[in-house]
């Protein structure tokens, strides 16, 4: 259930942000549409709310542009199930973003007058 | 996104569904294992997800090629719209097909003659250098041997320079004796051409040296009718004027080479030689002028550069040899005005008009989807209602025109190929290059252009109104008057007004042609036209190298064709009028100071045999024709014409005076005996000429033209004097047999071809014109009946009703008729150099034209009015 206050992932300013989320969970593993979805929620400790339904034009997008790869498998309960992986252009593409990421929010944290980085913590 | 996304993308949309099923069931168990109730699993499930028709919606949407996607389905709903209106479409579809196919066929001339490339050679760089005369009015001439030499050696603009002149040869020896039409040309000439035969080789660059020079080169059409194609004829032997000549080589099919202009043959060339130049040749004052010059610029030069060194050139030559070749310049015209030129105003003129005549097509059609929108208006606004945009409407009704285009186009490019295919044959003497006239790439794209923007045009209006119209809501009824309504009538009445507007031009414009073609027939040639054969004979030096044997034969001939049934007259001259270049040359009147022969008054000559005048029915205006001793021996009398008295003699009586006409090696002074009357002999527009006339033996030709006068037809006669040349020398052929009236017909092909071409445009316009006009009032008719019932209710007569009705149109017609007297007024003087004798502006055929538009234009709405006449007021009162 989603906590209280908390945003929810929605719109195409943040669109670029998913992706990310999406490419560092497959980089962790194969998995299909449902788990990448609690799997978000979860390690974020249920603060990002990713819009299901969202999830899969990304899912779609992603795998227009190479950085993701499907296919059909079996789920755990025996179900088949799409899963996708993540493709050595993607693992590229998600290690640049990802440190752009920090740079972003390095940047923000300047302004904002806070330490950078999360060693800051 | 991908191509192969997009077009699998409804499997991919299944996977899609199955992927967002295992969602749902992966999500609804495990919401099961936390504990909820089957059902409230499944809803928590699904509001997780969202929509999934949606998601499945967005994924397909980002595989599709959005305005592909909507212009597939604004053509599949388009299509079924003219199904449902078969009539619409078909009126629709024809008026287009008709308006394409014109524009089409005329383009497919233009193209040919004026824009492509020709086919045998890369022609852009191949210019005629001519001499000019200025200060005589003489713009193209031909050109001395001693000036071509000295243009190839001082010239620094061309890669090339090659000299050629055509004679009629008699081949014997091969079937049938025939006279030939053989062209003489500088070795290097079908290099400077950039051809190559397709058999054997050109000639060799010393193929002019005495002893190497008798080889012959056969065009195709040659080598296919009179050898049938033999594969072995290299270096085989053909009999040229009793001449043995080695054939080395054979031109290509399309090769399509034949300059008209001094053409002494008049025919194309049929044979190449190389052309063999006597020692006098170099000699200004023992050769006169008789080439013709092709030349190839060099890369890099433009025609103005080269006519102005040409020009330096000329003027150095004119300040050198001051006796012969003062005030002669040097004229570069390249070669593709040299055979299209003088078609390049009749015929862009004809494109002008069949574009007109297409532009009122498209305002018709205009009006027809204008009226057919307006019935479609429910339609339009429940579309509005369910989401569509105003530019997604205007795409749609444009795409409905522009799909009327493409099947109209269709259609016209394929009435254009049956079209160009009569266009050519009707008008094939006079064409340059025919066989390269015919639908091509070129042609095809320029169809597809036209269709597009045809579809565009008469869409535009339409789609505009509507889909302004729908914004407002017509959902309501009695949206008659709405002001998508009012707006489309205004529409509809400002094109029809445009289409009158353009039907005057046209109309005028072919008056105006009209009338000048029939002032140019009027003419009066200054001879008799009707029943007159001419054909020429040639004959060959060899057989007949004296004064007395080619005598002896002429008169030989006359005597025996003036002895047959259904003969009167019968004569022979050098040139006879209509029949191409003849002699010109220089004199000098006895008494008057000695001047060089360049400074000399200038004349033709023509050598004629007894009874000439009086075959031609020329007349005699003062003096005498030659007497019967006069053609026997040289004696030295010469007959002008009433323009070369009027020209150099001021009023003074000529005759007594003695010329000096520089023709031959040794001029003696001629005696003046008779004048006789002007004769138009090189066209029905073309300016008279001074003219002397010699009896034969003072300048015994080997080459004459003979003129019969027939008592029936003159072509049915051509047996018995082929027989009866047949019988003086068994051997002896005879060329150009024409009637005379063919040949003055053949002077005004063009102009006859253009007269009736756009006589028919401007009837197709005034046809489209008033079928605007008919079906703007039957419109407005049938808007107004509730009007006019309620009219009648009041009081009015029928004929009020009529004159309503009438007045309405004559607005129309007369705003129509306003906007295309400016308009004419401004093109018309675009064909000013068309008209023969009639101005581009004439008020009598304007105001003529402006009846027959207006008469038409009433007659038009005849029916309509009519029927508003017959409007019952009880009918029209209740009819909502």
């Amino acid at each position: 259930m989603p906590k209280r206050g908390a945003a929810a992932l929605q719109g195409e300013v943040l669109q670029g942000t998913l992706d990310l989320l999406i490419l560092q969970t497959l980089a962790l593993g194969t998995a299909h549409g449902h788990t990448i979805a609690h799997a978000i929620e979860h390690r974020s400790e249920e603060v990002l709310q990713v819009e299901h339904g969202s999830l899969y034009p990304a899912l779609h997008r992603l795998e227009d542009r190479g950085w993701i790869a499907s296919f059909w498998g079996t789920s755990e309960n025996n179900r088949k199930a799409r899963y996708y992986r993540l493709t050595p252009a993607g693992r590229k593409h998600l290690v640049a973003q990802t440190g752009r990421w920090e740079e972003l929010v390095r940047a923000v944290n300047l302004v904002l007058g806070r330490a950078a980085g999360p060693a800051a913590e | 996104m991908s191509w192969r996304r997009f077009l699998r993308r409804r499997k991919w949309d299944e996977e899609r569904a199955r992927e967002l099923e295992a969602y749902l069931q992966a999500e609804t168990e495990e919401n099961i294992a936390r504990g909820l109730s089957a059902e409230e699993a499944h809803r928590l499930a699904h509001v997780k997800l969202g929509n999934t028709r949606r998601i499945r919606e967005e994924i397909y949407e980002m595989n599709s090629i959005g305005w592909l996607e909507t212009l597939w389905q604004d053509v599949h709903y388009g299509l079924r719209m003219l199904r449902k209106n078969p009539g619409f479409t078909i009126v629709a579809v024809l008026t287009l097909a008709l308006g394409i196919g014109a524009n089409t066929a005329i383009f497919s001339v233009v193209d040919a003659l004026l824009l492509k490339p020709l086919r045998y050679t890369n022609s852009s760089a191949l210019v005629i250098v001519w001499g000019r005369l200025p200060a005589h009015d003489l713009w193209r001439n031909v050109v001395s041997p001693p000036d071509f030499f000295d243009w190839q050696a001082q010239n620094r603009v061309f890669s090339g320079m090659a000299a050629f002149v055509d004679q009629p040869l008699n081949l014997t020896g091969a079937g049938e004796p025939e006279q030939v039409s053989v062209e003489q040309t500088s070795p290097n000439f079908f290099s400077v051409l950039g051809v190559k035969p397709i058999l054997g080789r050109a000639f060799a660059d010393d193929a002019d040296q005495a002893g190497k020079s008798d080889v012959a080169v056969l065009s195709y059409g040659m080598w296919k009718s009179k050898f049938g194609g033999d594969a072995d004829i290299v270096d085989k032997k053909i009999e040229l004027n009793g001449k043995a000549e080695t054939v080395i080589g054979v031109t290509g099919p399309d090769f399509d080479w034949y300059i008209k202009d001094f053409s002494f043959t008049h025919r194309r060339p049929q044979l190449w030689m190389p052309l063999v130049f006597p020692p006098a040749a170099h000699d200004r004052s023992k050769t006169g002028r008789y080439l013709r010059v092709v030349a190839r610029l060099k890369p890099g030069v433009t025609l103005p550069q080269a006519q102005s060194q040409m020009s330096v050139v000329a003027a150095g030559l004119a300040a050198q040899h001051p006796d012969y070749d003062k005030g002669w310049d040097a004229n570069v015209v390249s070669l593709r005005d040299q055979l299209s030129g003088a078609l390049r105003p009749a015929l862009l003129i004809l494109l002008g008009a069949v574009g007109l005549v297409l532009l009122i097509a498209c305002a018709n059609l205009s009006s027809l989807l204008l009226a057919r929108a307006a019935g479609r208006r429910r339609e339009i606004a429940i579309r509005v209602a369910l989401g569509a945009g105003r530019r997604r409407i205007a795409r749609q009704l444009l795409t409905e025109s522009i799909l009327l285009g493409v099947i109209g186009g269709t259609l016209g490019a394929v009435a254009a190929m049956w079209a160009t295919r009569a266009l050519v044959h009707a008008g094939s003497t006079n064409l340059p290059d025919a066989g390269a006239i015919g639908i091509d790439w070129r042609v095809l794209a320029f169809a597809a252009g036209v269709t597009v923007l045809a579809g565009l045009a008469a869409g535009c209006l339409p789609s505009l109104i509507s889909s302004h119209g729908a914004i407002a809501t017509a959902l309501p009824e009695g949206g008659r008057n709405s002001s998508a309504g009012r707006r489309g009538n205004a529409a509809r009445s400002a094109l029809v007004v445009m289409e009158i507007g353009m039907a005057l031009v046209l109309l005028t414009g072919s008056a105006l042609l009209t009338q000048s073609f029939y002032r140019l027939m009027a003419v009066n040639p200054g001879f008799r036209v009707a029943h007159l054969l001419t054909f020429r004979v040639a004959l060959p030096d060899s057989k007949y190298a004296t004064a007395i044997s080619r005598g002896a034969f002429f008169n030989g001939l006359l005597g025996r064709i003036r002895q047959l049934p259904g003969v009167s007259e019968a004569s022979a001259d050098s040139a006879p009028p209509f029949g191409g270049v003849g002699s010109a040359t220089g004199f000098v009147i006895v008494g008057e100071p000695p001047v060089p022969v360049s400074q000399q008054h200038g004349t033709d000559v023509r050598v004629v045999e007894p009874n000439y005048f009086r075959t031609m029915g020329i007349p005699l205006r003062s003096g005498r024709l030659f007497t019967e001793r006069e053609f026997r021996a040289e004696t030295h009398v010469v007959i002008v014409n009433q323009l070369l008295v009027n020209k150099y003699f001021h009023g003074a009586n000529p005759l007594g005076q003695r010329l000096i006409i520089d023709m031959k090696d040794t001029n003696v002074p001629c005696e003046i005996v008779g004048v006789v009357g002007d004769v138009r002999e090189d066209g029905l527009n073309e300016n008279v000429q001074p003219v002397a006339y010699w009896p034969f033996p003072e300048l015994p030709y080997s080459a004459m033209a003979i003129v019969v006068r027939t008592a029936g037809e003159p072509l049915a006669l051509m047996p018995s004097i082929r027989a009866a040349v047949r019988d003086l020398d068994k051997d002896q052929p005879i060329a150009e047999v024409n009637s005379m009236e063919q040949l003055v017909a053949k002077s005004v092909a063009d102009s006859r071809f253009t007269m009736v071409l756009l006589a028919a445009f401007a009837a197709l316009a005034l046809v489209l014109a008033c079928i605007g006009i008919y079906g703007v009032m039957a419109y407005s008719v049938s808007q107004r009946t509730h009007e006019i019932g309620i009219r009648m209710a009041l009081g009015a007569q029928q004929s009020d009703v009529l004159r309503l009705v009438l007045v309405q149109g004559t607005r129309l017609a007369l705003a129509g008729v306003g906007i295309g007297i400016i308009a004419a007024l401004a093109l018309t003087r675009l064909m000013a150099s068309l008209l023969y004798q009639v101005s581009a502006t004439d008020p009598v055929t304007f105001g003529a034209v402006v009846l027959l538009l207006v008469a038409v234009a009433l007659a038009a709405c005849y029916i309509p009015a009519r029927r508003a006449m017959r409007v019952d007021p009880m009918v029209a009162l209740r009819y909502e």
